[in-house]
């Protein structure tokens, strides 16, 4: 009896010591109400959801999304693999490379050009002493401040370039350059920059900081110090957010064809105006196989850099 | 031979994989050099980036709500798409994360006293597995934006089916997470419940869930962040976000109001990406704490 009551008493301790953080409790409480209130007000519940003529559409919908050579006889291997082999041979294949080609031009240029913006955005390296306790009194208060707007620019510029999204960005970019492959692959890298760039300069910042100090001590520039410690040490994360960002690249470019360059999106986008559903069908099937296959290549080299230190 | 790392082999591939792809998609730099037009065009654009428009920047018809009004309305579509579709996406995930994940029938954490038990643990629950490994995989491979193409086909349009276009896919690759995050959690305590004689649904929701569960809140306000993105290009399909206004104005030639727009939503990504970050934060304090 007596054993219990000071479990029990342990317990309701335990209890009363939880951490606890008002800032949690009140975002859970807003977080609450704002989906309620996105429920009750974003006319999700019109009554014409299940109506006669959604549903007739939704039947012929379906009915539609069989082959059209299928359609009304029985299954028949021969005539699918023959409709299969004309839309692949036609535009298929082509727009499953141009897709791919795009996804790793994006990436790439994306993975290049954050580097520089990685390293402004280092808090460490963007600083008048880098990764030595600052001499007080030593920098003038103007080279302090003017480090402090490089990476404040730099991080705002970053967010900027990631807050709008890659679809936005090659609309945009397409009516200003016309219609090539430039404005979708640099919309992809663009909107890739404000978030490699921001991941990296993380990573940098959280490096252990025993052999940047002792390059700088010794009187390295912080070119030389990024060239010789700072990439050498980042670089596994760096590579690993390099080929989860490309897995995002891949489902992003199935779809920005959509707007007019000849990829993928262009011949969904093209099969839906055609009302040829069963062909869009297969198409956004090739692109599901495309991104399953660009997220296992990813998984695998990521593993590959994983055992490799 | 020179004896290379992965390491360098894996950055050769990449740089030789890149030009492959600028050949292959004809990117030269002519291609950016643009005509005398277009120059015109993008400069107009971009300096329209220091003044976004405050007014509409042609006559409206009598009654139509400024446009900082109208900007700040299509922001709170955006939000509304988002949040229901995050809402929906946990739904999905919490459920599709239980039966993805190894922990209620794995050999360790359960234990085959009874016939039953061992027929589960050894036909039914791998089946269940498996067979919700592929679905996530599949609602995960197509797009939010082709996922709306195939509803607004199926449908029509409807605002439900534009959240779920983007419930599908987020809650796809929530379920995926969660279900990874559960089976890497510490299972000492579930272990420990094991031998008291719990069940393996109470190991799960006492023993496993609990702790991982600040993970799995921040993972998902993440995402939140990526449905709040996907939301506003809905826009472009026809819903009253802001990528229809951005469509709209731009397609008018109205470059300032297009940069008031994006600059809302720039706003509104930042501000919960601002907040979302704070509560990370907070929460992994507490794991910290904790631990």
């Amino acid at each position: 009896m007596d054993t219990d009551n000071s479990v029990n008493l342990a317990i309701e301790q335990l209890h009363r010591q939880r951490p606890r953080s008002r800032f949690v409790r009140y975002s859970v409480c807003l977080m609450l109400l704002v989906i309620a209130l996105s429920w009750l007000l974003g006319d999700f519940f019109t009554t014409d959801l299940f109506n006669g003529r959604r549903l007739q559409n939704l039947q012929r919908f379906l009915q539609e999304l069989i082959p059209y050579p299928l359609q009304g006889r029985a299954f028949d291997w021969a005539i699918a693999l023959d409709w299969l082999d004309k839309i692949l041979a036609d535009r298929g294949w082509q727009a499953l490379g141009t897709t791919l080609a795009i996804s790793v031009a994006a990436i790439v240029m994306a993975g290049c050009s954050s580097l520089v913006f990685t390293l402004l955005a280092a808090r460490t390296l963007s600083t008048t002493e880098p990764f030595l306790p600052a001499p007080l009194g030593k920098h003038s208060r103007f080279k302090q401040s003017a480090w402090w707007l490089v990476v404040a620019i730099t991080r705002l510029m970053l967010i900027f370039l990631r807050a709008i999204p890659e679809y936005v960005w090659a609309f945009l970019l397409l009516a200003v350059l016309g219609i090539s492959a430039w404005p979708i692959v640099l919309a992809l890298a663009l909107h890739n920059i404000g978030i490699l760039g921001k991941l990296s300069a993380e990573v940098v910042e959280n490096l252990p900081t025993a052999a940047l100090a002792s390059l700088r001590g010794l009187g390295a520039s912080r070119l030389q110090i990024a060239g010789a410690a700072i990439m050498p040490m980042a670089l596994p994360r760096l590579l690993m957010f390099f080929f989860y960002r490309w897995e995002t690249c891949v489902r992003e470019a199935t779809v920005l064809g959509m707007l007019g360059f000849v990829s993928l999106g262009f011949w969904i986008q093209d099969a839906r105006a055609r009302n040829v559903y069963d062909e869009m069908f297969l198409l956004i099937i090739l692109g599901a196989a495309l991104i399953m296959g660009g997220d296992l290549v990813s998984a695998i080299v990521r593993a590959l850099i994983r055992n490799n230190r | 031979m020179i004896r290379l790392s992965r390491r360098r082999w894996v950055i050769i591939t990449i740089l030789i994989a890149g030009l492959w792809s600028c050949v292959a998609l004809d990117l030269n730099p002519a291609g950016l050099a643009i005509g005398a037009g277009g120059l015109g065009l993008a400069g107009e654009f971009f300096t329209h980036a220091l003044h976004p428009a405050l007014q509409y920047e042609s006559a409206v018809p009598a009654g139509t709500i400024p446009i900082l009004l109208r900007s700040l309305q299509a922001a709170w579509w955006t939000l509304i798409f988002a949040t229901t579709a995050i809402s929906l996406a946990v739904a999905i995930g919490m459920l599709l994360g239980f039966t993805a994940s190894t922990a209620w029938w794995s050999e360790d954490l359960t234990a085959r006293d009874t016939t039953w038990r061992r027929i589960i643990t050894a036909y039914l629950a791998p089946a269940i597995y498996g067979s919700t490994r592929i679905l996530i995989n599949l609602m995960r491979s197509i797009h939010e934006l082709l996922w709306a193409v195939l509803l607004l086909a199926a449908f029509g349009i409807h605002h439900m089916g534009a959240a779920i276009a983007i419930a599908i896919p987020c809650g796809g690759t929530l379920a995926k997470i969660f279900a990874e995050m559960i089976d890497e959690t510490p299972r000492d305590a579930a272990l420990a419940m094991r031998d008291a004689g719990a069940t393996p649904l109470q190991i799960y929701f006492i023993g496993l869930l609990p702790r991982a569960l600040p993970d799995i809140a921040a993972y998902t306000l993440y995402r939140f962040e990526c449905a709040l993105r996907t939301s506003a290009v809905l826009g472009f399909f026809g819903f009253p976000t802001l990528g229809f206004y951005i469509a709209a104005s731009f397609e008018n030639l109205h470059y300032a109001e297009v940069w008031t727009y994006l600059y809302v939503l720039f706003g509104l990504v930042a501000l919960v990406d601002w907040w979302s970050g704070k509560l990370r934060r907070n929460m992994l304090l507490w794991t910290q704490t904790t631990a």
